[in-house]
């Protein structure tokens, strides 16, 4: 009886620890990936068969049903440039020119992987939505506050953390196959409500 | 004797396997629930379903873009092959095809059709599928996801797409 008792501690304790720290690693991992451009990160195997299995269970997590890297680029930002975490309740500039790709996206995540509440359903912009400076770039102000221009709402929940993909639809030849090459928007923060 | 090296050992190894199999069981659960809910809304396997326009509200799948116009079906292949069509669009557009694992195995996009028009067959074999030279592709499993993706580049479009987009189809063979 007491042997029986052991048993059963042993397995639900190993239970706890190994599923446990299976998915803590593979939560906290994120859409991270093995290509960094600045903040921007992103796997060279998302939604490939060569991909390992942590990166699977990474992609399942937090990226389901991502296309191959011949079809779409999936860069993700979870800082800025300075390398902290994006804050909600923080106001940042991104800004950047067109990445080398038929179409793109910028569209910004809550913590839980999924769009972000606002009054206006405003989530993203793409290359055909997104005000243009003189010189063809753009500037995109990321913020709980409603700016003149492109804008996108973080919500601005204090403690809250937010993550934005950029989706390289058709990218060039040399950006799939190097995408640690493309030229990627800055994030810079502005201000802090807090 | 002292038994405590044998039960740390145990333990360890017990640890390591329920690590190794959540990293390993992890995507085929997601998936399993991703096609649930697919199947629920479209009313079974191998029907497509056209949800709305993704917005904060839309807890199906993560990360959806809110630029895209999705349709969505579960295939089931292991009695018969599926055959899937589409009109294809000017903007862009793609159909890819997702196995249990999570494997993006296919994918197709309108500029690579040369046609306003797709059709094909997804089947577990290459002789299960052949038929009247429509493009078969074999699943590497016999359950998973298609998923089209159309493009709204602008509001203007929106309902023209997503009329067009309405008219993709999963159906048995």
């Amino acid at each position: 009886m007491k042997l029986a008792l052991k048993l059963v501690a042993v397995v639900i304790v190993a239970l706890i620890i190994g599923a446990g720290s299976a998915l803590l690693f593979i939560r906290g991992a994120g859409l991270g990936g093995d290509v960094a451009v600045g903040p921007w990160q992103t796997s060279l195997v998302i939604g490939s068969s060569q991909a390992d299995p942590y990166t699977r269970a990474q992609i399942a997590v937090a990226g389901l049903l991502a296309l191959n890297r011949a079809e779409t680029v999936y860069f993700t930002a979870s800082h800025d440039d300075a390398g902290d975490k994006l804050r909600s309740d923080c106001t940042y500039k991104m800004a950047g020119s067109d990445p080398p790709a038929r179409w793109w996206s910028v569209t910004l995540y809550g913590a839980d992987h999924y769009l972000v509440p606002n009054p206006l359903d405003r989530y993203s912009y793409g290359g055909d939505t997104v005000a243009r400076e003189a010189d063809g770039s753009f500037v995109i102000v990321v913020g709980p506050e409603e700016t003149n221009g492109n804008w996108i709402p973080t919500g601005g929940r204090t403690g809250d953390t937010f993550s934005l993909t950029l989706r390289l639809y058709n990218p060039e030849p040399e950006a799939a196959r190097d995408p640690s090459g493309v030229v990627l928007p800055h994030i810079a923060k502005e201000a802090c409500r807090t | 004797m002292k038994t405590w090296p044998m039960w740390a050992a145990g333990t360890i190894a017990l640890v390591a396997v329920f690590h190794t199999l959540t990293v390993f069981g992890l995507p085929y659960g997601i998936m399993n629930r991703a096609m649930a809910g697919i199947a629920s809304q479209a009313g079974g396997v191998n029907k497509p379903v056209y949800p709305d326009r993704p917005s904060a509200e839309a807890r199906g799948i993560v990360r959806p873009s809110p630029d895209l116009l999705y349709t969505a079906c579960v295939y089931d292949v292991s009695a018969r092959p599926v055959k899937l069509t589409s009109p294809v669009p000017d903007t862009y557009w793609s159909l890819s095809t997702f196995a249990s694992n999570t494997d993006n195995f296919f994918v197709v996009n309108d500029r690579q059709v040369k046609t306003d028009r797709i059709e094909i067959i997804l089947a577990s074999s290459e002789e299960a599928g052949s038929n009247k030279g429509i493009p078969v592709i074999v699943a590497p499993s016999s359950k998973g996801i298609v998923l089209f993706r159309s493009l709204v580049p602008s509001e203007d479009l929106r309902a023209e797409i997503d009329t067009k987009r309405r008219q993709a189809n999963c159906e048995p063979l």
